[in-house]
């Protein structure tokens, strides 16, 4: 069977007056059905231009997308926006980063959610209505009839990340990307959240791809995670296999500057030195080879491309790989 | 389960009332009297008003001051300066609400279009705006006005209505822009909504509030821009309208100043309300996160 999304050599460039920047370079991966993926990675790593190319999503003028995205067998990349709509909805569909901007302030939350119903669905207004309700019980909701004839402002972000959550679901997608879902809340409604995202996705025939910043998000609800660096997938694997044995140092580096409360107070956590480097001006070599205490002058000409580990399915980029299970360790953020 | 308790308390913080910014009492007067201007321009002509055009030769006053009978004076053709004061009313709003329209109804869509769309459409419109921006518009309405003569209204709405075009194209264009640039248009759009719906259902009303406030004073500015016409001698006919009002009362001003201060004072009075209730508009309907 053929997997739900295939990104085959995927690389999208901006031209810009400075010269070519390639946001997402040469990036491949599949996901199979009912799957949750992570992609992890600091800002600016290509995170985001990456899903916003797998929807299909980015702006018209000045930008090259080469490879290929192939949701369900639909390609994306090069289609029309009349193709795209099709998609849309029905089959991807996309939870964005901040629930305050993601819903129109102008508009009931039933409003915003049956108007999908009924425009794509056919449905008639009294069951779009019944549908609506029943999507806003769904994800968890309090009283939605009432909930129903609220505007985005009478809801705290959590709430109002649940509703978008709703509206994405709508039309029953089978591929749902989570662009930073919980970066604009506290921590306690992040864990709602994201349970709620697992919860349905355990319901129904949904996959979802989770992109993030935050290793502890992914750590626990992520089958996979995917660890980006300048555009660049550097590592891929099982969630378990690449926490419990990071190849690449980068990876390493980022599970080890995520505070663990087993610390006592006042440990100083560890950095990565340096910064992400100038997409602009890429040497030849490991994109972070200046900033990797394992470097050797093989990193900084010859760039590493992607080799199995002994894992099934975990893959890495580096000359120099890390030792198998060295002890690194991480407290997941379950539970909070 | 711990998930709905915290559920409960979530959606009891929520449930406070809104408090909601009042407006003020100059607000509701300001409302009320635009109400009142645009009720007696309606019904002009069935209000128990002197006829303000012709001349009531059964009681003869020239030049009279403001007395019982004639609330506001009259003037050198003995017609009654309240009568036409509420004349002048129609035929300011009637000018000046045509115009805007003409300007919204072109030049809002053409904005909301081209901020959507954005690429070269949007730089063409862009460019053609600023240069008609550029040329001072009450020279160009004098020009045109001055040869297409006799400046009915009819003509007045036209011309005037043209020249707003440019200026709320730039206003509804902005508006257009940031609301466009947040994620609620993409998230209809992810969920497959069409152009014309993200247009008519997700941006018009979040950018109806801008509009309206423009619209309010767009109508000020063009009641302004009328009396500036018709004081010149441009706009003639008829229908008595204030500028008129205030240029027939040149010659006489020290010996008969009422023909000069109750149009005023209606032309004032009005453009003020309309100014400060649109302002307050913009700033009650600026939805943004501050007030969250």
């Amino acid at each position: 069977m053929s997997p739900l999304l295939k990104v085959t050599n995927l690389r999208t460039t901006f031209t810009t007056a400075r010269g070519t920047l390639p946001a997402v370079d040469g990036v491949n991966f599949e996901l199979g059905e009912n799957e949750i993926i992570g992609i992890v990675g600091e800002s600016g790593s290509g995170k985001t231009v990456l899903s916003r190319t797998i929807m299909g999503l980015n702006p018209r003028s000045n930008i090259n997308i080469t490879g290929s995205v192939l949701i369900d067998g639909n390609e994306v990349v090069g289609s029309s926006e009349s193709d795209l709509r099709k998609l849309w909805g029905s089959t991807v569909s996309m939870v964005f980063q901040d629930p305050m901007t993601s819903l129109n302030p102008m508009m009931r939350i039933g409003k915003q959610i049956d108007e999908t119903l009924r425009v794509r669905l056919g449905m008639k207004k009294a069951d779009a209505k019944a549908a609506a309700i029943e999507l806003l019980r769904k994800v968890g909701i309090p009283s939605p009839e009432e909930r129903y004839e609220a505007y985005p402002n009478q809801l705290s972000g959590g709430m109002r990340q649940r509703v978008v959550i709703a509206m994405a679901l709508a039309c029953s997608p089978r591929l749902l990307l989570a662009d930073e879902p919980t970066t604009g809340l506290d921590v306690t409604i992040q864990a709602q959240i994201l349970n709620l995202l697992d919860t349905v996705r355990a319901d129904g025939q949904l996959s979802i791809i989770l992109v993030t910043h935050d290793l502890g998000v992914v750590a626990t609800r992520t089958q996979r995670i995917i660890v980006m660096y300048a555009g660049r997938v550097v590592e891929i694997g099982a969630t378990a296999d690449v926490f419990h044995s990071p190849r690449m140092p980068y990876t390493k580096a980022l599970i080890e500057s995520t505070p663990k409360i087993s610390n006592p107070s006042h440990t100083v956590l560890p950095t990565i030195p340096g910064r992400p480097p100038d997409l602009y001006s890429l040497a030849d070599g490991c994109a972070f080879a200046p900033r990797c205490s394992y470097a050797t002058d093989r990193c900084r000409t010859e760039r590493p491309e992607l080799e199995a580990s002994v894992e099934d399915g975990h893959s890495f980029a580096c000359w120099n790989p890390l030792e198998i299970n060295q002890n690194v360790s991480l407290r997941t953020s379950k539970g909070q | 389960m711990s998930n709905e308790t915290t559920n409960d308390a979530v959606l009891a913080l929520d449930a406070k009332p809104e408090k909601k910014e009042a407006m003020g009492i100059f607000f509701w007067f300001c409302l009320a009297w635009i109400g009142l201007n645009v009720l007696v321009a309606v019904f002009a002509n069935v209000l128990p008003v002197a006829d303000p055009v012709n001349i009531d030769f059964n009681h003869y006053s020239v030049l009279s001051p403001p007395n019982w009978s004639h609330w506001f004076g009259t003037d050198g053709n003995s017609r009654d300066i309240f009568s036409r004061v509420v004349w002048g009313a129609r035929s300011s709003l009637y000018v000046s609400i045509s115009a805007n329209l003409i300007g919204f109804v072109i030049g809002g869509s053409a904005g909301m279009y081209s901020a959507y769309r954005r690429g070269k459409i949007d730089l063409l419109l862009s460019s053609v705006s600023l240069v008609f921006i550029a040329f001072p518009a009450l020279i160009a309405v004098i020009a045109v006005l001055s040869f297409w003569q006799p400046g009915s209204e009819i003509k007045v709405i036209i011309v005037l209505g043209l020249t707003s075009i440019p200026i709320v194209y730039r206003v509804i264009r902005a508006a257009t822009l940031s609301a466009a640039n947040q994620d609620y248009i993409l998230a209809a759009k992810v969920q497959g909504a069409t152009d014309r719906r993200i247009l008519l259902r997700e941006l018009l009303p979040n950018v109806a509030p801008t509009g309206l406030s423009f619209l309010m004073l767009g109508i000020a500015s063009i009641i302004g821009v009328q009396g500036t016409l018709a004081f010149l001698g441009i706009q003639q006919g008829d229908a008595p309208n204030w500028g008129e009002m205030i240029n027939e009362s040149r010659s006489s001003l020290d010996q008969s100043p009422w023909l000069a201060i109750f149009p005023s004072i209606a032309l004032v009075l009005l453009i003020l309300s309309l100014n400060f209730v649109g302002d307050r508009f913009r700033a009650r309907f600026d939805v943004t996160e501050v007030k969250i």
